[in-house]
C-alpha cells in the first residue's frame, strides 16, 4: 500500500511540475482569470447586473408602493457567478486534460511508465490528482472575488452556500477531467483529444436537454445522470448525497476506463 | 538470468516473432542482431513487460514476465528505441522521478541518482533541462534512466543510434563497464558494435532466431569468410575447376571486378575469384603454386578473414536466396565489400 501511495505521489508531483513550466498552463490561467474577472464585474455591476436589478426593483417598489421583497444579494450573486463559471469550464477543461496521456504516448514516455513497477491505476490516479490540483489553483482567486461580495453583505451571509458551490465546481471539474483523461488515453494527438473531450461534454449537456424534453420516468432517469443538473443543485445550496455518488461514479469510471484503455493499447499495439 | 523460450507474437494475421528461444547468463552481454524489422524491438518489449507474448514464456531472474510482471519490471532497466524523456524536467529531476517509480527506497535515491549520473557523465549537466540537451546527452540520460535503480538485467534497444563516433565509443565503453554486475541485452544493426561489446550474439531474421553463439565460434563455424581473394589472367573456368580440386578448398566463386568507382570493370581477360577454405586449413601456397604451374598469371592474392558482416549476411540471406534468384548473392557480396 505504501509503495502504491509513493508511486501515486511520484506521478502527481511530476504532473504538477509540468504545469509550472508549461506556457500553455500559464496561458490558460491568464485567460481564465481574465474572463472570471470580467464575469464578476458584469454580473455584479453591469447594466443587467444584480445591483442594477435590485436598484430597479427598489425604485419600482417605491413608485408603486409595494413592499420591497427580501433579496439575498450575495446568494444570488454566488449562484449566477458559479453557474457562469461552470459554463466557462466546459471550454477550459478539455484543454487541461488533453495532454494527460496523449503527450506521454507521443513522447514514448508511456513505455517508461508501462515498464516500471507501477500499475495503470496508480498512474491514472496520480495524473488526475495533478490536473485537479492545477484546476483548484485556477479557481482560488475566484474565492477572493467572492469574499469581497460576501464581506459587504449585511447581515453576514452563511458560508455554507458558497462552500457547497465550490465543492460542486471541483467535483464537476474532476468528473469531466477524469473522462477527458480517458479520451486522452485513446490517442496520441492532443488536439484530437481536446476536440473529443469537448464532444463528450456536449453529449453530457445534450443529455440534460433530452431529459427535459422527454420528461416522465425515462427523462428523470437520464436527468439523474446529468452532471450539470447536480452541479446546479449544489450551487443553489441543495446538498444531496446522490450528487456526491454521481460525481464520484464519473470520476471512478474515468480512472477505470483509462487504466483499461492503456492495457488494451499495449495489448494490440503494432 | 534471462530465459526466453518459444516466444511468439502475432499482430492480427502477421507474426512478428516466431519461436524465439535464447538464454543470457548472469553478467553477460548478449548482442541481439538483426536487420531492421526483424523483430528485435518486439522481443525486447515482451521481455520488459510492455507487450504480452502470444505464446511462449520469458523469465527474468526466475520471474515470468507475464505472471509476475511487477516483480520483473523492478528487476529490469529498459532503454527503448526512442529514449523516454520528459523535456521539461532537469536531468536530475527526471532521474529522481524514475528512481521513485522504479521503487528505489527514499534513503537510497540520492546515491543511486548520483551514481547513475556519474556513470553516464551527466553530473555537470544535472540542472539542465532535458529539452536543451543534445542528442548524445539525451541518449545518455536514456541510459542513466535504465540503470538508475541498479537493476540486475538491462535491455538496451539500439543505444548508439544517432550518435557521433566519439559518443558511440563513450556509450560502448559505458555498456562494457556495466557487464559483470549486470546482465545486458543489446540490440543493434551495427555490426562492429557487437564485436566490440558483446560476449555472445543472437542473430534474428524475419522473426526467427537464426543462431545464438559466441562470436569466435560463430566465425569459425561459418565457412562464409576465411579464404583468399584472387585476381588472375587466363581461362576462368579452367582455373576454377583446378582450384576446386585442391585439398583444403571448399568453394570457388567468381566475383565481379570492381573499379575505383564501384562499377564493374572488364579489363583485359582478368577475373577475380574468391576461394573459401575449409576451417583450419591453409591452402594458400598450394593455390599459388597450382596457378603458377597451370600457366596463369596471378596479379593479386589477398587473405580474407571472416568478419561478423559476412556471418550476418550469410545468416540473414539464406532464406532470401532460397526464394529468389541465386545470382543476387554475388551482387550482395559486392555491396557488402
Amino acid at each position: 500500500m505504501g509503495i502504491v501511495l509513493g508511486n501515486i505521489i511520484a506521478i502527481y508531483r511530476r504532473e504538477l511540475q509540468t504545469y509550472f513550466v508549461s506556457p500553455l498552463a500559464y496561458a490558460i490561467a491568464g485567460i481564465f482569470w481574465f474572463l472570471a474577472g470580467l464575469f464578476f464585474v458584469l454580473i455584479l455591476l453591469g447594466p443587467d447586473g444584480i445591483l442594477a436589478a435590485v436598484a430597479n426593483l427598489e425604485i419600482r417598489a417605491q413608485r408603486f408602493g409595494f413592499p420591497m421583497p427580501a433579496i439575498d444579494v450575495p446568494y444570488e450573486f454566488i449562484k449566477v457567478f458559479l453557474d457562469r463559471m461552470g459554463w466557462l469550464l466546459l471550454f477550459i477543461l478539455p484543454i487541461l486534460s488533453m495532454g494527460l496521456y496523449a503527450e506521454e504516448r507521443k513522447r514514448g514516455t508511456l513505455e517508461l511508465l508501462a515498464t516500471s513497477p507501477i500499475t495503470n491505476w496508480a498512474v491514472a490516479v496520480g495524473k488526475l490528482m495533478g490536473v485537479l490540483t492545477f484546476f483548484i489553483t485556477l479557481i482560488l482567486p475566484l474565492i477572493v472575488l467572492e469574499a469581497m461580495v460576501l464581506s459587504a453583505s449585511e447581515p453576514p451571509s452563511p458560508l455554507t452556500v458558497p462552500l457547497l458551490g465550490h465543492l460542486g465546481l471541483i467535483l464537476l471539474a474532476a468528473s469531466i477531467l477524469s473522462l477527458g483523461m480517458f479520451v486522452s488515453s485513446l490517442t496520441n494527438s492532443t488536439i484530437l483529444s481536446a476536440v473529443l473531450t469537448f464532444a463528450v461534454i456536449l453529449m453530457l449537456l445534450f443529455m440534460d436537454l433530452v431529459a427535459q424534453t422527454i420528461g416522465g420516468p425515462i427523462g428523470a432517469a437520464i436527468g439523474h445522470l446529468s452532471l450539470l443538473k447536480h452541479y446546479n443543485n449544489m450551487i443553489q445550496g441543495i446538498f444531496d448525497s446522490s450528487s456526491l455518488i454521481l460525481f464520484f461514479s464519473y470520476i471512478i469510471l474515468g480512472i477505470f476506463l483509462t487504466a483499461q484503455s492503456i492495457d488494451a493499447f499495449r495489448f494490440q499495439r503494432q | 538470468m534471462i530465459e526466453v523460450e518459444h516466444l511468439n507474437k502475432v499482430y492480427g494475421s502477421t507474426s512478428a516473432i516466431e519461436d524465439v528461444t535464447f538464454n543470457v547468463e548472469e553478467g553477460e552481454i548478449l548482442g541481439f542482431l538483426g536487420p531492421n524489422g526483424a523483430g528485435k524491438t518486439t522481443t525486447m518489449r515482451i521481455l520488459t513487460g510492455y507487450l504480452p507474448a502470444t505464446s511462449g514464456t520469458a523469465r527474468i531472474a526466475g520471474f515470468d514476465v507475464h505472471e509476475n510482471s511487477l516483480a520483473v519490471r523492478q528487476k529490469i532497466g529498459y532503454l527503448p528505441e526512442n529514449p523516454p524523456l520528459y523535456p521539461e524536467m532537469t536531468v536530475e529531476g527526471f532521474l529522481f522521478f524514475v528512481s521513485r517509480i522504479k521503487g528505489v527506497s527514499a534513503g537510497d535515491r540520492k546515491n543511486k541518482v548520483a551514481a547513475a549520473m556519474e556513470r553516464c557523465n551527466l553530473t555537470d549537466k544535472r540542472h539542465v533541462l532535458i529539452r536543451k540537451l543534445s542528442k548524445g546527452y539525451r541518449q545518455r540520460v536514456g541510459i542513466a534512466q535504465a540503470i538508475v535503480h541498479d537493476p540486475p538485467a538491462i535491455v538496451l534497444d539500439e543505444p548508439t543510434v544517432g550518435l557521433d563516433p566519439r559518443q558511440i565509443i563513450d556509450v560502448r565503453n559505458l555498456i562494457k563497464s556495466l557487464a559483470g554486475s549486470h546482465t545486458i541485452i543489446l540490440s543493434t544493426h551495427i555490426l562492429p558494435e557487437v564485436s566490440m561489446t558483446c560476449n555472445r550474439v543472437a542473430i534474428i531474421n524475419r522473426g526467427k532466431v537464426v543462431t545464438t553463439n559466441t562470436l569466435d565460434n560463430l566465425m569459425n563455424e561459418l565457412t562464409g569468410g576465411s579464404g583468399y581473394e584472387l585476381e588472375l589472367e587466363g581461362d576462368a573456368a579452367l582455373a576454377k575447376q583446378m582450384l576446386q580440386n585442391l585439398a583444403g578448398v571448399n568453394l570457388v566463386e567468381s566475383i565481379p571486378m570492381l573499379g575505383g568507382d564501384g562499377k564493374k570493370v572488364l579489363e583485359q581477360n582478368r577475373v577475380r575469384m574468391r576461394v573459401v577454405s575449409e576451417t583450419g586449413s591453409e591452402p594458400g601456397s598450394a593455390i599459388a603454386s597450382a596457378l603458377y604451374q597451370g600457366g596463369f598469371s596471378l596479379h593479386e592474392m589477398r587473405r580474407i578473414n571472416a568478419t561478423l558482416e559476412d556471418v550476418f549476411l550469410q545468416l540473414t540471406r539464406e532464406e532470401q536466396t532460397l526464394e529468389s534468384h541465386p545470382e543476387n548473392e554475388e551482387v550482395n557480396v559486392g555491396e557488402a565489400a
